[in-house]
């Protein structure tokens, strides 16, 4: 095996059946298993628990939850989220038996957050001014990830910790970046692409930099997120009405 | 410029090894050193080198070849069974093949393809589907073609042909889906196989007794990257990827011979003369698959004929390549799961360093260290060259049967913390660091060195980059647009120097200007 990049077995474009037809076997669900650890695990978690992508023990689905939406959103992907297709990499049968494999680690007891939506939006808005960096529908800014369909997209688990604290995973492309210029000024921004020779950067202010290296006394990227902790600056019941706000978002498609 | 003007006078027509306007071989000599001995771009001119053609493949996939040049004429093979013969000079195209790839083939990591060997005026690829052929440089037209395995069981191929006097020498992938490596010489002029050496031992054969039952049957080992040869011994050295299932060793105790090996063969007979298994019991994915460096040094205050290898497990080794005995084993980045090399050639354990269930932190990261981008070795400066990833992972097992058609992997890796890579200049004399450029994403393309004083290296961002092959300093870059995962080669026409190298999906020259 010579990459990380891993692409399995055959490109197969079977229409797929509307129901599993390896449901109840637990072979199916084992083998699906070996497919899932090797090539969702990166996102769903090694458990299938979540962490950036979804978490696909809640036993409910964004994507819908009969055989052939699971089906379809492992064949084709999800458009407008980071899940991509694998139809041709992966042939119906192995479609199935991820199916067999996700329906079998359901717990079907959601985790739930005890926060009120309303609330929750008010202080995104409001005291959280989270839209300044980020967007959820038309609204808000695109610095930081867009959040419109937070929900569907990523685990209650995961919204707590990248609230409280964002240093803990950050989303592709919106690493931070720190170039500090020959005139000494500094400008930390959010990356917008990055190579062995250059930097382009996206400031808090939303106004866009390219810098090349000779050209700088130093391009650094930076462990730390832009966002900062919220974990001090919200109370436990706006911590949980937030939550419940972005779990809410389910964005439109 | 001394030796393009020979090479000029001497006739573009001449097609040799040792001709320094032609690329012949995947390792330009076959000894694999990728030196280019064209010094018209040197360390002075080197500034001023500029884009000259492009060709556009319009082949989607990842662009891994090393092309040939000779006859004035470049070959160029590409993803999913394509290839091209381009005009050297213009890069316009003279003829084109492809060969529909058959479903459901087994492919871990993408429908690629290494590139061509050449013999009088016959070229050799392999397909995807497990075949060899020969085709007619001149018009491209198919001479002979010859399955290695059925590649319904897993069986694939990638590499470039090895031409060793009248036999072509071929490796096979499929390590992940339960096949059985080997290595495999074809008569160059009718495709008919002469040998055959299997890198699993089988039940009754040395080695054997290093397999569990039948689990040789599936033990991967396979043999994706082009080995060398070595005219002074009469030896054909390659290096053998990972054992199967790869990151779960409980269904295959013993050492796994020979995965995660090089394999000396004499070239006439295939038959065994030595091998060294750099990873007994591999469960990290650490293919020994890099070209093994036939070179003579000064070691120790005396000549030595050496082999040396970069290799995924993190060490440099250096062997007398006539007997195999190790001579030196370095670590060339971090490593956390062996304390050195023992004098008898076995890894000193560190516990507690195998994948589990949960996750288990190991450096390197399952693609090394240095994985199977090309290296170089300069005569000129005694530097050895090679690509090397700087990170650790997580490494995860589960428990796994074997079903044909399924990938047989046992688990996955995770990402520990975030890493680059590094392009490096190594001393094979200390087994020391020279230099080293740090790269902001782990490396994708191979080196190539010229007597020019110079290292070219393609990143993965698209950024193809002269160094001081003494130094290390960056002296030129052109941002091509395109990750490189090929290694660049050199030639010369009509007295100039090129450099070529494939981008993204288009090959691409630089010269100087007239």
């Amino acid at each position: 095996m010579f990459r990380l990049t891993i692409a399995l077995i055959i490109a197969a474009t079977c229409r797929a059946q509307s129901t599993n037809p390896l449901a109840g076997d637990p072979q199916a669900a084992e083998t699906g298993r070996w497919t899932f650890r090797i090539l969702c695990a990166p996102c769903h978690g090694i458990h299938a628990g979540g962490g950036r992508g979804p978490d696909l023990t809640r036993g409910n689905y964004s994507v819908g939850d009969r055989d052939q939406d699971l089906y379809g959103a492992i064949a084709r992907g999800v458009p407008g989220s980071e899940m991509p297709a694998y139809g041709d990499r992966l042939n119906a049968d192995a479609v199935w038996r991820l199916v067999s494999y996700v329906r079998s680690v359901a717990r079907h007891d959601a985790e739930t957050v005890p926060g009120d939506v309303a609330a929750g939006e008010k202080v995104f808005w409001g005291k959280g001014a989270c839209g300044q960096c980020h967007r959820v529908g038309g609204k808000g800014s695109g610095i930081g990830p867009d959040l419109t369909r937070a929900g569907r997209q990523r685990s209650l688990k995961y919204l707590r910790s990248s609230v409280m604290t964002p240093d803990s995973d950050i989303t592709p492309g919106y690493g931070t970046v720190k170039v500090v210029q020959k005139d000494g000024k500094t400008i930390s921004g959010v990356e917008r692409s990055i190579d062995n020779f250059s930097v382009q950067l996206m400031d808090l202010s939303g106004k866009y930099h390219s810098f090349v290296r000779e050209d700088v006394i130093s391009i650094a990227r930076e462990s730390r997120s832009l966002m900062p902790s919220y974990g001090t600056v919200f109370s436990e019941s706006e911590m949980n009405d937030l939550l419940a706000y972005l779990l809410s978002l389910r964005g439109s498609r | 410029m001394k030796l393009l003007v020979l090479y000029v006078l001497a006739g573009a027509m001449v097609l040799a090894q040792n001709d320094p306007g032609s690329w012949t071989t995947y390792g330009k000599n076959s000894q694999g050193w990728r030196y280019s001995e064209l010094d018209q771009i040197n360390t002075r001119t080197v500034s001023k080198l500029a884009a000259q053609w492009m060709f556009q493949t319009n082949a989607a996939g990842k662009n891994e070849t090393t092309p040939l040049v000779f006859d004035r004429m470049m070959f160029v093979t590409g993803p999913n069974n394509f290839a091209w013969a381009l005009d050297a000079l213009t890069g316009r195209l003279i003829w084109s093949y492809k060969s529909a790839p058959q479903s459901g083939l087994n492919l871990c990591c993408g429908a690629v393809n290494r590139g061509f060997a050449v013999k009088g005026g016959k070229l050799f690829k392999v397909n995807l589907d497990g075949t060899i052929l020969a085709m007619d440089a001149a018009s491209g037209a198919v001479l002979w073609q010859t399955a290695m395995e059925d590649y319904k069981k897993g069986y694939t191929a990638t590499a470039a042909p090895l031409v060793v006097k009248n036999l072509v020498v071929s490796g096979m992938a499929g390590a992940e889906f339960g096949t059985r490596g080997f290595i495999d010489a074809y008569d160059a002029e009718t495709g008919k196989r002469v040998w055959r050496f299997y890198t699993v031992a089988g039940e009754g054969e040395p080695g054997g007794d290093t397999w569990s039952g039948d689990t040789w049957k599936r033990g991967g080992a396979s043999t994706w990257i082009t080995g060398t040869y070595d005219p002074d011994t009469n030896l054909v050295f390659w290096g053998t990827g990972n054992p199967g299932p790869d990151l779960n060793g409980d269904v295959r105790p013993g050492d796994n011979l020979y995965s995660c090996s090089v394999v000396a063969l004499d070239a006439d007979t295939g038959k065994l003369k030595w091998h060294y298994q750099f990873t007994p019991h591999d469960v990290h994915d650490w293919d020994a698959v890099a070209d093994p460096i036939p070179v003579d040094v000064n070691f120790n205050g005396r000549p030595v004929k050496a082999l040396i290898q970069a290799n995924r497990n993190g060490f440099f080794y250096m062997f007398d390549r006539t007997n195999g005995k190790l001579l030196q084993a370095k670590a060339y980045t971090k490593v956390t799961w062996a304390d050195g090399i023992a004098p008898n050639g076995r890894p000193i354990l560190i516990s507690g360093q195998d994948p589990t269930e949960e996750g288990n932190r190991t450096c390197p990261g399952m693609g090394g260290g240095h994985n199977w981008q090309a290296t170089a070795y300069s005569p000129r400066t005694g530097l050895y060259y090679f690509t090397s990833s700087e990170r650790c992972m997580l490494f995860y097992k589960t428990s796994q049967e074997f079903v044909e058609g399924q990938w047989y992997q046992a688990s996955t890796v995770g990402r520990s913390e975030p890493g680059g890579g590094r392009i490096l200049a190594l001393d094979p004399k200390t087994g020391s660091t020279v230099w080293h450029f740090d790269t902001i994403s782990p490396p994708t393309g191979g080196v190539l060195a010229t007597a020019g004083g110079l290292i070219f290296a393609g990143d993965a961002e698209g950024y193809l980059i002269a160094f001081d092959a003494t130094t290390g300093k960056v002296l030129w870059r052109f941002q091509a647009g395109g990750t490189i995962i090929a290694p660049p080669i050199s030639y010369a026409l009509d007295g100039r120097q090129y450099i070529a190298v494939a981008a993204g999906q288009t090959m691409l020259t630089f010269a100087l200007p007239k």
